[in-house]
């Protein structure tokens, strides 16, 4: 039987703000399995971010269940398997890629040696070897794309949690995104990422979550979701139609 | 304690990429250069008017960078999002409250320490003798800036970073001015009213008892080591009370 890294049972989250109530993820049930590539979709406001959050101990959820390696997402040492490559990359502008990787990797506790020499791999990896050494206000936003998603693998994470990853980057640093997500797939990592680039998420995922106002409306891989489909149609008009029948 | 300490040397980056430093260490260098300058027309003790100002001043410099640098932490974090890449290290929020007030402590302590060591050239050139008295006085001005650090870290939950630092300004100015005023008020009070000043006047983070300004100003003896130890005692118990309950309603906050 696979192992689960991700469980999620009957998950809810509300914003509380002054009287006004939002609920966020109304009952959400998944599991992702070991190795796994999968891909979460869903319009703006579906609670996506706030699902990572959820599984990222940012937020914590008064109703369901939540487990990532077995282990609760708001106990600290379970994030030492997980990387996080964030929707937004910002990070601090007076410093250096290298400066960046070396404050994360020292949260990590990982052997001073054995940074140096992922660091060098990793800016190799992401195409910023040459830039390693400038700060980083001088970045275009693409390049901080690639800072982000440097800093999501300095702890060689057995989880990687991608909140649209390819956002800001040029096809070609698309591609390449595409190829190292494959190749850490094949090294037995697990993949959970949302995008709103349905081609994107069609393209690299085993399985796909369709959520929606906070429910989880399908989950399934691209074959299934798209069993019955007519010819020509894709996961963005399977999606698309989705949404619209339940509006 | 590495990844802490890796929070804080982020900081301390910052504060030595940023102009604001160097130009306050050259601004106290000119100004101290140039009150020293006066002496050479022989006006009577003005050493010691340039011993008052220099140490004013110093204190004043590196209250100004630990109230701006810390204040400025939580705040920018929510707002840039960087906060989100490090609460998803396995690092507490407890910790991250911590990291940034050590980062606040070496950023302030860095910049007293030249600072002092410009004020300590003018003292000894201008007949200061006493190095022990000079020492508690650096001794004082760190437990200080630990003190201003763990005040500014537990109010950057509530307010923004403009306000904290103003309302941090203001609270070491009511301190400085009231705290006399505080104690005369329970020595002379009695019953209920006595207790309840007692308790406000515990409660408040004295500032006051880090200024050595006028005992080096008039040279006076050092302090006996009772008195430090007692000041160390009680920034520790201070800062460890103030941080605790940064960290708890950190740990609480919605991001």
């Amino acid at each position: 039987m696979q192992q689960k890294v991700i469980i999620a049972k009957n998950l809810y989250y509300t914003y509380e703000t002054g009287n006004k109530r939002v609920e966020a993820l109304k009952g959400v049930d998944f599991s992702v399995d070991n190795g796994e590539i999968f891909g979460f979709i869903g319009p703006n406001g579906a609670g996506k971010t706030t699902t990572i959050k959820l599984l990222l101990g940012i937020l914590i959820s008064k109703n369901g269940e939540l487990a990532i390696f077995d282990k609760s997402p708001s106990n600290s040492n379970t994030r030492q398997t997980v990387g996080y490559m964030p929707e937004i990359a910002n990070y601090y502008r007076y410093l250096t890629p290298v400066e960046l990787l070396i404050m994360y990797g020292n949260i990590f506790g990982i052997d001073k040696d054995l940074l140096h020499k992922r660091i060098k791999i990793l800016l190799e990896l992401v195409d910023l070897e040459e830039v390693a050494n400038r700060l980083m206000r001088t970045f275009s936003k693409g390049m901080m794309q690639k800072v982000s998603f440097a800093q999501a693998l300095i702890n060689d994470p057995d989880l990687l949690i991608l909140d649209e990853p390819t956002g800001g980057l040029d096809p070609v640093s698309r591609k390449r995104m595409r190829g190292v997500i494959q190749d850490l797939k094949e090294k037995g990592k697990t993949i959970f990422f949302s995008s709103h680039e349905l081609s994107e998420v069609e393209l690299v995922s085993d399985r796909i979550g369709i959520l929606h106002k906070g429910q989880l409306l399908a989950v399934g891989s691209a074959k299934d979701l798209l069993g019955e489909k007519e010819e020509g149609q894709s996961l963005e008009s399977y999606f698309l139609k989705m949404i619209e029948e339940r509006v | 304690m590495r990844a802490v300490w890796a929070i804080a040397y982020g900081m301390v980056k910052e504060l030595v990429r940023k102009k604001d430093f160097y130009v306050l260490v050259i601004f106290m260098f000119v100004l101290l250069g140039f009150l020293s300058y006066q002496n050479f027309f022989q006006v009577k003790g003005i050493s010691r008017y340039v011993r008052d100002f220099g140490y004013s001043l110093l204190m004043f410099f590196s209250f100004t960078i630990a109230v701006t640098f810390t204040a400025k932490q939580l705040p920018s974090e929510i707002e840039s999002k960087t906060i989100y890449p490090l609460l998803a290290k396995p690092l507490s929020r407890h910790m991250v409250i911590f990291g940034k007030f050590c980062g606040g402590v070496m950023i302030s302590t860095i910049s007293f320490t030249i600072f002092y060591a410009i004020f300590t050239g003018f003292y000894m050139t201008g007949g200061g003798k006493s190095l022990v008295l000079l020492g508690q006085g650096f001794i004082f001005g760190v437990l200080f800036l630990c003190m201003v650090s763990a005040l500014v870290m537990f109010f950057s939950n509530f307010i923004t970073m403009s306000a904290n630092v103003t309302f941090i300004f203001l609270l070491y100015l009511t301190i400085r001015g009231f705290s006399d005023f505080l104690r005369g008020i329970i020595l002379f009070s009695k019953g209920i009213v006595a207790t309840l000043y007692g308790i406000l006047y515990c409660l408040l983070p004295h500032l006051e008892f880090f200024d050595l300004r006028i005992r080096i100003t008039h040279a006076w003896d050092p302090l006996p080591m009772w008195v430090v130890f007692t000041v160390v005692g009680y920034t520790v118990l201070y800062c460890c009370m103030l941080l605790s309950l940064a960290g708890y309603i950190f740990e609480r906050k919605r991001l």
